[in-house]
């Protein structure tokens, strides 16, 4: 049990704390390159719905998703608060996920993070690795290779 | 140690030679006399054998050392240039080219010894000229065993230091404990790669513990041509002696049991130490002695008709990058000069834009000129191949070029070699009759393949033309309703050209008996799909009895293009104006209907018509009353009319990628960022088409 806990949460166990709808969620900070205020969205025809498009990066064109729609919550409500958090990732190169606030960063210890099981039924455990506990209480813990997977 | 930044070297320049020898034999074989390009070859054996012997690929050596004394003799006039010597060379330049490629893959130039090309080329040399031709001294001339302790012993002054416990302990376990001595000759100009043969070649046989000066050292030539080592291994001295002996250019290897007593280990210490210092002084006389000699000639032989450059194509990006920026910077400062007009100031940001409009231009042609290469070194190996194609066919043919110097990205002439090849290969095999058959339809004896280059606007044309008996379409049509590609019905009904464009269809081949020049079922399909992934596109004309025209179009440049900027439902498109033909304005009665798919008449021409708003599943905001934009645009001899809302104008774009991550939409094939910072789609208009 420790052994797997130990891979789950290896290098780094720092998160940041984002809210999409009610729950709040942890992004590794390994994988994130930067974040930016939401800004325009250029559509992009004939992909996906959760493929919201494209936006330039300081010259980069980088694709945004929303994490909301791929995990089956309602659509994103956009706000001042609303974030894009730009991933950086060895098999996607970069992209862009939509939040709706970006809260604060925590650093979880390895034991304060549970694995969670993984169960067809609910999908929304789908997209996440694990929970973590720290003061302000749980978060889950957005697993990346599912949340991205097509 | 690491001997890969010489690798890279010899690889570029091995294969320059090589190319340079198959390009002159060609020449030879049609005029057999000609001094120039014998010199040439023989100094591109030469040169070839220098490379090979020094980065120790001994196969190579050996086999190109054959081909400088055939070249000798023929210099000297003693052998006569046959077609069975030209053959055997172009046999050896095969095998040349073999190791080449294992070197390539691995660093080691495989195990094939080649002895039968060898044995060809020695027979050659023997039946040539015998009288006045001795076979030239093999290098390195055999080696004399240097009688032990006589030179210098290195070895004995290593200090050994903290390895003592280790040697001590392999002796403990029995092993062996030697010092070696190994001196390269003077007149070696890569010692540290010589250095680096020999520690390799030690440690097969065990490990070396210490080595003096030390490998950070060596590697860096920071040497004489002396160094020591002191080596753990089971095998007896003289077994590791030969292998050090046996690196090329190395002078001589000494060496000796290294007494290392177990029991008493600080005392032994003090004893080596005591006699590293009474050698020091003869050694450091007998090093600088060896060192100091002057380096022999040895670059004379440079082939003169190196006339490519080499860039790192990582710095070119980097560049290239740059200027897109410089690019962006400059829409930047159109679209804030367009929102301040009509105040004083505008004048001014005007004349800016006007010189940082020169400014990038320029900088980007002359950034695209580095990026830009001759497609020479691709389509140079293709006599070779036509020459042996016609032998191994038995078919008389011809290869004409024209165009060589015809210039195209780096990236795309890199890839267009197989296409091409494949084309002629095609053209060779099926294209052309059998020669019997063509004496028999009173066509020329000799078939002729044509490869012509050149630029057409914004493209590269490569034209690959037979003159032989064209595309046979009952044929196609027949093996294409056989393999269940096509119905009969749909044969019956289809055009000449639309049959012709079924060779590109997967699983495709005509000729009635598969060849391993062609026809393995992977073929054109593979062309087209190679080329369209550069961009380009692929077409094919034929007239039966006289001959096919397969012609290759890509794109000049890939990154920055000029473009037509237009809104489809409030969203910005650009569309390349490369394959722009014309912009119509037309009332929404000139569509007409035919096949249930819309048209227009223009001009006498019927050019289907596609609504961008349909395509792009967006809302057009243009009112149809108000009569509509068309853009004509022009993929080979097809058209087709786009619908848009509005025209903005032309503007020059930087050509970025939607990532990885959005790569599913066809019709779009990239991403542009505008003045204000906005991202734009492109159109490829070519998948609408």
């Amino acid at each position: 049990m420790d052994l797997m806990e130990m891979n789950v949460v290896s290098e780094t166990n720092q998160f940041i704390v984002i809210q999409l709808g009610e729950e709040q969620y942890g992004v590794d900070i390994k994988y994130i390159d930067n974040i930016v205020r939401m800004q325009h969205i250029t559509r992009v025809p004939k992909v996906p719905e959760y493929l919201k498009g494209v936006i330039n990066l300081r010259g980069e064109v980088i694709p945004v998703m929303s994490v909301r729609l791929k995990m089956g919550l309602p659509v994103d409500e956009i706000n001042k608060n609303t974030r894009i958090i730009i991933l950086k990732l060895d098999t996607h190169g970069n992209i862009g996920i939509i939040v709706d606030e970006v809260k604060e960063v925590v650093t979880l210890e390895t034991e304060n993070v549970e694995k969670v099981s993984y169960d067809g039924k609910d999908d929304r455990t789908n997209y996440i690795f694990g929970i973590g506990k720290y003061d302000g209480g749980l978060i889950s813990l957005l697993d990346f290779s599912a949340v991205l997977a097509e | 140690m690491d001997v890969s930044q010489y690798l890279e070297i010899f690889l570029d320049e091995t294969k320059e030679h090589l190319q340079s020898l198959n390009t002159q034999i060609l020449n030879l074989e049609h005029s057999p006399e000609d001094v120039d390009t014998i010199n040439e070859i023989f100094r591109a054996a030469h040169s070839l054998k220098g490379m090979a012997g020094t980065m120790g690929y001994k196969r190579m050596q050996a086999l190109t050392h054959e081909l400088e004394s055939v070249f000798t003799d023929v210099r000297g006039g003693t052998l006569k240039v046959t077609s069975n010597l030209i053959d055997a060379i172009f046999q050896s330049i095969d095998a040349l080219e073999e190791y080449l490629t294992n070197i390539q893959a691995n660093a080691d130039e495989g195990n094939n010894d080649n002895e039968h090309i060898i044995k060809q080329l020695q027979d050659i040399l023997a039946g040539g000229g015998v009288e006045e031709a001795p076979p030239k001294k093999t290098k390195g001339a055999p080696k004399e065993k240097v009688a032990k302790m006589k030179k210098q012993e290195n070895w004995l002054e290593i200090p050994i230091g903290e390895n003592e416990a280790i040697l001590a302990l392999a002796k403990k376990q029995g092993k062996n404990v030697y010092g070696i001595t190994v001196k390269i000759q003077d007149s070696c100009l890569l010692k540290a790669a010589r250095a680096f043969l020999v520690f390799k070649a030690i440690e097969d046989l065990g490990d070396i513990i210490v080595s003096e000066p030390s490998t950070q050292d060596i590697e860096d030539e920071k040497f004489d041509q002396i160094f020591s080592l002191i080596i753990i291994s089971e095998y007896p001295l003289a077994r590791i002696i030969e292998a050090a002996e046996s690196v090329s250019e190395i002078e001589n290897v000494t060496g000796g049991d290294l007494d290392i007593d177990t029991s008493d280990v600080s005392d032994e210490e003090e004893t080596v130490l005591v006699e590293a210092g009474n050698a020091l002084a003869v050694d450091n006389a007998a090093a600088s002695g060896g060192g100091a000699g002057p380096q022999p000639e040895k670059k004379s032989s440079k082939p003169v008709v190196n006339r490519t450059v080499r860039v790192d194509i990582e710095k070119l990006d980097v560049l290239m990058n740059l200027v897109s920026e410089l690019i962006i910077a400059k829409n930047s400062l159109v679209s804030a000069s367009s929102s301040e007009e009509g105040t004083d100031r505008s004048n001014g940001v005007n004349e800016q834009i006007e010189y940082l409009e020169s400014v990038t231009t320029n900088l980007h042609e002359s950034v695209m000129k580095v990026r830009m290469v001759p497609i020479e070194s691709v389509v140079n190996k293709f006599p070779r191949m036509i020459r042996d194609l016609s032998k191994k066919l038995n078919k008389k043919m011809e290869l004409y070029m024209s165009g060589e110097e015809t210039e195209l990205d780096r990236t795309v002439v890199d890839e267009i070699g197989d296409p091409l090849m494949h084309l002629l290969r095609n053209a060779a095999d099926h294209g052309l009759e059998e020669t019997a058959e063509r004496i028999r339809i009173g066509k020329p004896e000799n078939g002729s393949i044509f490869l012509d280059a050149y630029q057409e606007g914004n493209n590269v044309i490569i034209e690959v033309r037979d003159d032989g008996a064209g595309v046979d379409i009952e044929a196609v049509k027949k093996k294409a309703v056989e393999k269940g590609i096509i119905s009969f019905e749909q044969g019956e009904n289809m055009t000449e050209k639309d049959i012709v464009e079924l060779l590109f269809h997967a699983g495709f081949s005509t000729a009635a008996v598969v060849s391993d020049v062609s026809g393995r079922g992977v073929g054109l399909d593979v062309v087209k799909s190679k080329i369209e992934a550069l961009s380009g596109e692929v077409e094919v004309k034929s007239t039966r009895g006289e001959g096919s025209v397969w012609t290759v179009r890509l794109p000049l440049t890939l990154a920055i293009i000029q473009a037509l900027m237009v809104t489809v439902g409030g969203e910005k498109y650009a569309i390349s104006l490369g394959s722009i033909q014309t912009i119509e304005d037309i009332s929404s009665e000139d569509i007409k209907f035919v096949q249930a798919s819309e048209v227009i008449n223009l001009r006498g021409t019927v050019i289907p018509i596609i609504r961008m708003s349909e395509v792009l599943d967006v809302e057009s905001t243009k009112p149809t009353e108000d009569g509509m934009v068309v853009v004509i645009v022009k993929k080979g001899d097809k058209m087709a009319g786009l619908i848009v809302d509005e025209l903005m104008g032309q503007q020059e774009i930087v050509i970025k990628s939607l990532g990885k991550y959005i790569s599913k939409c066809k019709f779009i094939s990239g991403a542009t960022i505008l003045g204000d910072g906005e991202v734009a789609l492109i159109l490829d208009a070519n998948v609408l088409i």
